[in-house]
């Protein structure tokens, strides 16, 4: 069962009208792992969560929790009821309040954690007398989170879970997410386009881009795969074309020849040295600076 | 919990109605003795058309309490409130929360849709049940205050035919909210087929005795002591459609 991933998605599709949303995604979320779901708004990150979730049906291809269809009716319940969600706008019933949602909720889930409900309580400083509508959204967060975490799911799906939130904020969200899986083992699989908190708590990504992964893998491994090539010339560098496999992008700005290389950098150094440099600089490159390539070069 | 929920969510709109009809039902048993001085003057009234001749009707009929009773309460007032508050009662739901993102909340419950939109309904139908009988039962409570008496049975059979009759208009209202996302549209559609319909029956009323709002005021019970059970069969199995129409049109909808 430890290697049958938590979420296995297929070549999936999901058209709005004429429009596209998700096109042949394939992704594999192993258990146990924090994977963050890279994209721009609208590519496809919310509308993949809605399909796993059973809010919208796919127009082809597979999607699998916890190897159950997430578009057959009765295994996207059980999905559920083994799932704790956070959506991206944290809308919850604002005609209760919070002692009223956690009651209401908290039947739903056999596995639900009272001792976690009065940690985050306290955490998080959530009054239950307060009505939702009258929270901030900070504080709208910190609910959703409680009551996401507190279902003792073994999955937590969230979208965009810092969206909105100050920094401060953002920091006590993230730490109590890292502090759950590692006392609990929960997988989570979220979406961001902070690129920030991904690099902060993931374990692996996904980059999707126009409902596709671009990009999927461990975070060290990419970071260690990803290498920014650096040439300086005497003159103008020169126009040129990469023939070794692992070129991600190559950018020419007056006497700096930069290549970024997915594949690590030997591959295209000696066509590099070739060119006849006067210095050529081998240098690591950043999350953000994989993201921005990656999602360019899909221009 | 959805139970809970589906209270919440409509408490007010419930209690407003509530309210609102047991007022109207105090108010139609203490104006019978003004209505009963009045009587005399009534037999002068000259009208003419439709309206002249409900008006003589309805004189008709308030010679006696019981028929007084029926021609202001079953067949006016509460018919008419009581279908307000059957579609507003079954405007809202899932949909209509979308645009403030909390049926998504709603939607990761692992609960299925059918399951919720039945809930929603089996929930107000329990409220408009208690709509079409409650405030009736204070016309036999308080009509000896005005020196006279009013059936219990009366009021439970007239509220039974309110309630499987009128029922269709709260699932028609429940089945639009699973198409339009906002309440008023749902609301207003269901008001104006009642509306329309409430219109088309006083036209066609001498050529066709078996309108749906005769069936709801239990003219047939009232007349002739006869329950109308083919039309409340009928009604209730078009609700009963209604329903499984919203139902099915939730169940295809992408949130």
């Amino acid at each position: 069962m430890a290697d049958v991933p938590v979420i296995d998605i297929a070549g999936l599709r999901k058209r709005y009208g004429s429009v596209d949303a998700v096109c042949g995604l394939d992704l594999q979320v192993p258990r146990g792992s924090i994977y963050g779901f890279l994209g721009r708004n609208g590519a496809g990150k919310t509308t993949t969560i809605k399909v796993l979730l059973g809010m919208a049906r796919p127009s082809g291809g597979a999607a699998r929790v916890f190897g159950l269809a997430a578009d057959a009716p009765d295994a996207s319940v059980e999905i559920r009821r083994r799932t704790g969600f956070v959506s991206e706008d944290k809308e919850l019933f604002d005609f209760m309040t919070v002692e009223e949602i956690v009651r209401f909720t908290a039947p739903f889930f056999p596995r639900w954690r009272r001792d976690l409900e009065e940690r985050y309580r306290r955490t998080f400083e959530l009054r239950g007398a307060i009505r939702v509508k009258a929270l901030s959204r900070g504080m709208r967060t910190k609910l959703a989170l409680l009551l996401a975490l507190c279902r003792g799911a073994e999955l937590l799906v969230l979208d965009e879970p810092t969206a909105g939130l100050d920094p401060a904020a953002t920091e006590e969200v993230l730490q109590a997410l890292v502090g759950h899986v590692a006392r609990d083992e929960t997988t989570i699989f979220f979406s961001s386009h902070q690129i920030a908190e991904v690099e902060q708590i993931a374990d692996r990504i996904a980059i999707v881009d126009r409902g596709r992964a671009v990009l999927a893998g461990a975070l060290d491994d990419l970071r260690e795969s990803f290498r920014r090539v650096q040439l300086v010339f005497d003159r103008d560098a020169p126009q040129a074309a990469f023939r070794a496999a692992g070129v991600a992008r190559v950018r020419r700005q007056g006497r700096v020849l930069t290549v970024i290389a997915s594949g690590g950098a030997e591959p295209i150094l000696d066509e590099a040295r070739a060119l006849g440099p006067v210095s050529v600089d081998v240098a690591p490159v950043t999350l953000k600076e994989i993201f921005l390539e990656t999602v360019a070069t899909e221009e | 919990m959805l139970w809970y929920k589906a209270w919440l969510e409509t408490r007010w709109r419930f209690a407003i109605g509530l309210a609102i009809l047991m007022l109207s039902a105090c108010g139609i048993v203490f104006a019978y003795p003004q209505v009963a001085r009045l009587m005399p003057l009534a037999s002068n009234i000259e009208a003419r058309g439709e309206i002249g001749r409900r008006v003589q009707e309805a004189v008709q009929l308030a010679r006696d309490y019981r028929g007084y009773v029926w021609s202001q309460w079953f067949r006016q007032n509460l018919i008419q409130m009581w279908t307000v508050f059957a579609a507003l009662l079954g405007a809202g739901g899932l949909l209509s929360q979308t645009s403030g993102g909390a049926a998504l909340y709603t939607l990761s419950m692992p609960a299925s849709r059918t399951r919720l939109l039945g809930v929603r309904a089996a929930a107000g139908l329990g409220e408009l049940l208690v709509l079409a009988i409650a405030p009736s039962l204070l016309i036999p409570l308080l009509s000896p205050a005005v020196g006279d008496s009013y059936s219990v049975v009366d009021v439970l059979v007239h509220g039974a035919c309110l309630f499987f009759g009128g029922a269709v208009f709260y699932a028609l209202a429940m089945l639009l909210s699973t198409i339009f996302p906002d309440i008023w549209r749902p609301l207003l559609i269901a008001l104006a087929v009642a509306v329309a319909l409430a219109i088309g029956e006083m036209f066609v009323r001498d050529v066709w005795p078996y309108g749906l709002f005769s069936l709801m005021n239990g003219e047939t019970y009232f007349r002739t002591r006869h329950v109308p059970w083919a039309g409340l069969v009928v009604t209730t199995a078009a609700a009963a459609a209604l329903l499984y129409g919203a139902a099915s049109s939730l169940e295809r909808r992408d949130f």
